[in-house]
């Protein structure tokens, strides 16, 4: 979780006035890891959508004397232990990775935007809420997913809860961060003299500053859920079957990687392209945002 | 008693007896025992506890067993030997039991075992076994000698000594210091042919060749989990890995030379090398799927029986792995309580979704939803239960899968709590035992109440003087519990274990592994 | 310099205490009743009353906080009910597996990752810096279980040239420690090689695009030696800025390495314990961590303003 917080850098550079933001897409269109990486979200997001036009096939049907049968015309990701085709089921399975990732990206991203821009604004609420942030963050990410899982049982929502909380500190501390550059900005302050509330200030001037940063930390955290989902799927913590997620088709397909090796190989490759799809996105948002590495 | 422990806990673990060795096979008649060396044993789980009065799991069991030893086992035949008794006998009206004791027995720490120690152990056992209940009709015991324990009863009970040979909850003798230890708190001191090593949770454990070890002369040789048994390997180390690719791969790269439950998949894995083979054992116990009739639409004995009709066994075996035989009856062939050819009732691998939707329709089935319950712990209990839920939603029934953890779902079957209509269990190796092993079982898995023709068959059971008017019984109470659907039967179930052919003198007993007499072969 | 270290520690003091209370509300996230939770399927009801009593669940809540952190005064971070012995100890017995695994994990990303970030940020906009930085991305996003699973099959069983799982003590031979640590650590170390490059790659470019680069070039000093040594000075404060991270990621990860390669360190402990509901070890657990990364991210903050005059704090 901290990693995320890094890698985006400093978020003091990454704010843009208004105006410019029709540049920054502009350059963003031309970016290419971006145009690479949007692609492969893309990709991966309409196949997740469109998967009961795409497949027509029961993701749960069985077929059991036709298990273990290698990619072929009738069955191209071939089938597992079930007979079931596994195809469909990483087209379900991206379903369930990818909204885990997109809920969990979302959510602790307004957590994180609510906690860091409350901690920059109200002095008095800075300490606690930062010192709140810096204890979860000294909980190893996957230990603290992994715990609040096992507590709450092994559900995806338990899942989504539990990533979201590992996710949140990293959030929040970019948007105080940039916030605490935002509030002292000529502009920010002339409103501030001219009697703006302090909602008003928050929601016009700092929360719209701080959004560009924290945009690209949640397209990072995009890409960390769907491999701690898989994680946790992986201890038998995660997503439970029936319902196919990318890391319980490679956790029930584990044990045959060998003589099966297509159960386990197309959901990895599935979960590999979606976060390297999200990790260039989220490159690409961060070279544009941010302009102290425009020269890379 | 035919559940795992709670602390059995990893991922893909078998049920009980999983891990025992198979049949013998083609041993050369002229290999000459070795000894010494360290025999390696890859295990799925590590134990949670030594304490025999209350294990009731396959990795604690498979410990336990080589360590100590009870009064009486059972023999290759499923019948009562004396272990460390050395006669066992009981008076014309079943309600006094003397057991005479093998002199000169040693405890791993050199002691003699004596009458004391027995009585301690059984005073021990009526206090933490779950299985006490079991023993709930003695009156009292005495030791008129060091060597003579006499058990009395309040009345009859033909099947006491089924209760002390029994290798789940096994009764073994402890030290009678061992008398006050809090369940799971005792010194692993026995007296079997084996004594605890260096034990490290869940990474690792090294039983030792006991050297002081008498062993049971009367016989000429092993016998079930009796008889005289020998030790050839100086220790044998236990190493847990949960994952079944990395256990084989230990085997394939010689770390270990005897692996635990073996997918079916990836026996191929083992057998393409020349050094290594595959042993099939069986059986191991019986599977079922158990109906709640005491929740929602499964308390109709139509819905139950249109389950049990929609229910095809092949699928269910082929996707499990394993070794699986189809028998419609809960005795395993070849024991004194398995009735023949024919089935008890007209429900087994019915297979057939029309006549299951035929069944609904009489019942005035609406579609509303079946519950089935399963753990994320055992791989094959989950695989089971998604299975029927496609041949069930075949059927035309409305199905939800609800995966909880192993703990929940096996206290939800005992004890009828929770919110479910269908979960799977497997029962064994005890209940070859019989059907008062059965009793139990049969009553509290699929909450049985207000049977009355289920009450009648088990009172005709306990009354019957001889074999087969309690073979009659037996036929009677089948019908009833497989008959109106509270169980449904899968299979016979074993298991896979793989081996270093270097590892000689398997037994062909399918109990719980036993690692006196085998052998190392160094040429190998 | 005192004052900021006193202050550094002052703060530390209050994420302590909000530990422990998280760490205490894990439990409070069970549903149903913990005690029967913990007690097991088959408990009688008195064992499930002495569960209730000996954790102190039978108490009012803020009592039970209260006796939670008394408790921690006197250095009790509670037993395992399924190893019988205190979760310290349970750990101690662990921790050099995870610290091996952790320790080499690290030992073989920090030179490679930097390395590799730096040829990336001087090449940049190169081939090499796309095939590096192609690479590095790999590492963070490919999942680390499923291509240890096959990292198995390919050097154990298929070529045989390591061990497929276990550890080996490190007093019972370095050479065979090494054997059996190295596959896992490696595996380990992928997302955190990838991780570490491409931060150094921004470090260093932010670097290279500095006014005294390019000042020292126009006096025409070796661009090499200049940019050794600012590349020097600045892996170095990026090695302690990322010391904190890279440990907490490599002892997450080590929870799932562990279990492919089936070592007994303590992530496998937290499974097993989660499998069996153990849920006081994993509350244990979890809290020894927490210490341990508060105190770790406290030195790594120290050192990291020991290391740049510029930080100072406000």
């Amino acid at each position: 979780m901290t990693e995320i917080a890094l890698a985006t850098g400093p978020a003091g550079g990454a704010v843009l006035a208004p105006r410019r933001r029709f540049i920054a897409l502009r350059r963003l269109a031309a970016h290419r890891s971006f145009q690479i990486g949007l692609c492969l979200v893309l990709l991966l997001a309409v196949a997740a959508i469109f998967a009961p036009v795409i497949t027509g096939i029961d993701p749960s049907a069985m077929k059991v004397r036709l298990r273990f049968k290698p990619p072929s015309e009738a069955f191209p990701f071939g089938t597992d232990s079930f007979g079931r085709d596994v195809l469909t089921r990483v087209l379900y399975g991206a379903r369930v990775s990818l909204w885990i990732g997109l809920v969990v990206a979302v959510m602790s991203g307004v957590c994180g935007a609510v906690i860091g821009v409350l901690a920059a604004q109200f002095r008095r609420l800075d300490a606690p809420l930062m010192r709140l942030m810096d204890a979860l963050m000294s909980f190893p990410a996957i230990l603290l997913a992994l715990g609040i899982t096992a507590a709450l049982g092994p559900r995806m929502e338990s899942v989504i809860i539990a990533l979201t909380v590992a996710y949140v500190p990293a959030g929040a501390r970019i948007v105080r961060a940039s916030a605490l550059v935002v509030r002292e900005l000529d502009y920010v302050q002339a409103a501030r003299i001219a009697g703006a509330s302090d909602l008003r200030i928050m929601f016009r001037h700092i929360l719209p500053n701080s959004v560009s940063p924290l945009l690209v930390q949640m397209t990072f955290v995009f890409a960390y859920s769907i491999l701690a989902e898989a994680a946790l799927s992986f201890l038998g913590v995660g997503v439970q079957p029936p319902t196919a997620s990318w890391g319980n088709i490679i956790a029930e397909g584990r044990d045959y990687a060998t003589e099966a090796w297509w159960v386990m190989l197309f959901p990895g490759l599935g979960i590999s392209l979606a976060a390297l799809g999200l990790n260039l996105l989220g490159d690409g948002l961060r070279d544009v945002l941010d302009p102290r590495l425009k020269s890379g | 008693m035919a559940l795992l422990g709670r602390r059995d806990f990893s991922r893909g673990a078998l049920a009980l007896g999983a891990l025992a060795l198979g049949p013998l096979g083609a041993m050369p008649a002229h290999a000459e025992p070795k000894k010494g060396g360290t025999l390696i044993y890859a295990s799925v789980s590590g134990p949670g506890t030594l304490d025999p009065h209350v294990s009731s799991s396959a990795v604690e069991l498979e410990v336990i067993h080589n360590v100590f030893e009870g009064l009486v086992a059972l023999d290759n035949r499923n019948a009562t030997r004396p272990m460390l008794a050395s006669k066992a006998t009981a008076s014309a009206d079943a309600r006094t039991y003397t057991f005479e004791l093998r002199r000169g027995v040693k405890f791993h720490t050199g002691e003699e075992l004596t009458s004391a120690d027995v009585k301690a152990s059984l005073e021990r056992y009526q206090r933490v076994s779950p299985n006490a209940g079991n023993l709930a009709g003695i009156e009292r015991y005495e030791t008129p000698d060091p060597y003579t324990f006499i058990i009395h009863l309040k009345a009859p009970n033909v099947v006491l000594l089924d209760v002390l040979k029994s290798p789940i909850f096994p009764f073994m003798i402890l030290p009678a210091s061992q008398k006050d230890k809090p369940a799971r708190g005792i010194d692993v001191i026995g007296t079997g042919p084996f004594s605890l090593g260096e034990w490290v949770k869940d990474s690792h454990l090294v039983i030792k060749r006991f050297d002081g070890y008498v062993p049971d002369t009367s016989a000429p040789g092993r016998d079930g989990y009796a008889g005289r048994k020998t030790v050839y390997v100086d220790q044998v180390r236990y190493r847990f890995i949960p994952e079944a690719t990395t256990r084989i791969a230990a085997l394939q790269t010689g770390e270990v030379q005897l692996a635990s439950s073996i997918p079916t998949e990836l026996r191929e894995r083992i057998e393409q090398r020349k050094e290594l083979a595959v042993r099939e054992v069986f059986p191991v116990g019986g599977t079922y799927v158990i109906v709640n009739s005491q929740y929602g639409l499964t308390a109709n004995v139509l819905i139950r029986q249109a389950i049990a009709a929609a229910i095809d066994i092949t699928e269910i075996t082929d996707a499990t792995g394993g070794v699986n035989k189809p028998n419609p009856w809960m005795s395993f062939p070849n024991t004194p309580y398995y009735l023949g050819e024919s089935a008890p009732s007209p429900w087994y691998d019915v297979k057939s979704p029309a006549k299951a939707k035929e069944l609904l329709k009489k019942a005035g089935y609406k579609n509303e939803k079946i519950i089935i319950e399963t753990n994320s712990n055992y791989q094959w209990m989950r695989t089971t239960m998604l299975v029927v839920a496609e041949q069930l939603k075949r059927a035309g029934m409305n199905v939800d899968v609800k995966v909880v953890d192993w703990t929940t779902n096996a206290a939800h079957m005992q004890q009828g709590t929770g919110e479910w209509n269908l979960s799977t269990t497997l029962f064994g190796p005890d209940h070859i035992l019989g059907p008062q092993q059965w009793r139990p079982m049969i009553y509290a898995f699929p909450s049985i109440k207000g049977n009355d023709a289920l009450d009648a068959a088990y009172k005709e059971f306990f009354a019957a003087p001889d074999l087969e008017q309690r073979r009659a019984a037996w036929l009677k109470i089948q019908q009833q519990v497989l008959g109106n659907g509270y169980m449904i039967k899968i299979a016979d179930s074993g298991r896979l274990s793989g081996y270093s052919k270097r590892l000689m003198g398997q037994t062909d007993y399918p109990g719980i592994l036993q690692l006196w007499d085998v052998w190392l072969d160094p040429a190998g | 310099m005192i004052r900021l270290t006193l202050l550094k520690l002052l703060q530390a003091v209050p994420v302590i205490l909000i530990v422990s209370v998280l760490a205490f509300l894990l439990m409070s996230l069970l549903p149903g009743d913990p005690a029967v939770l913990i007690a097991g399927d088959q408990a009688t009801p008195e064992a499930i009353e002495q569960v209730r009593r000996n954790l102190g669940l039978d108490r009012p809540f803020l009592e039970q906080l209260g006796i939670w952190f008394l408790h921690l005064l006197q250095g009790q971070f509670g037993s395992s009910l399924m190893l019988n012995q205190t979760v310290l100890s349970a750990m101690a017995e662990r921790l050099p597996v995870t610290l091996s695994l952790a320790g080499l994990s690290i030992a073989i990303t920090l030179p490679i990752g930097i390395f590799a970030g730096s040829v990336a940020a001087y090449y940049r906009q190169s081939w090499v810096d796309s095939l590096v930085m192609g690479v590095a991305l790999l590492g963070v996003s490919i999942p680390g279980f499923w291509i240890a699973i096959l990292s198995v099959i390919v050097f154990s069983v298929i070529l045989g040239w390591l061990p497929s799982s276990g550890y080996v003590p490190i007093d019972q031979g370095a050479i065979e420690w090494l054997r059996s640590m190295i596959l896992p650590a490696i595996m380990l170390s992928l997302f955190q090689i990838g991780f570490l490059a491409r931060m150094t790659r921004s470090a260093m470019l932010d670097v290279l695009s500095q006014d005294f680069i390019r000042t020292a070039r126009s006096k025409g000093l070796s661009e090499w030696v200049t940019v050794g040594k600012h590349a020097f000075r600045n892996a170095l404060i990026l090695v302690i800025t990322t010391m904190g991270i890279l440990v907490s990621t490599a002892i997450g990860g080590s929870v799932v390495i562990e279990q492919v390669f089936a070592l007994p360190g303590i992530g496998r402990l937290v499974v097993q314990g989660i499998l069996a509901r153990d849920y006081p070890l994993v509350q244990g657990v979890m809290l020894i961590y927490g210490f341990a990364f508060v105190a770790i991210n406290l030195a790594v903050d120290l050192l990291y303003t020991v290391a740049d005059p510029r930080v100072r704090y406000d």
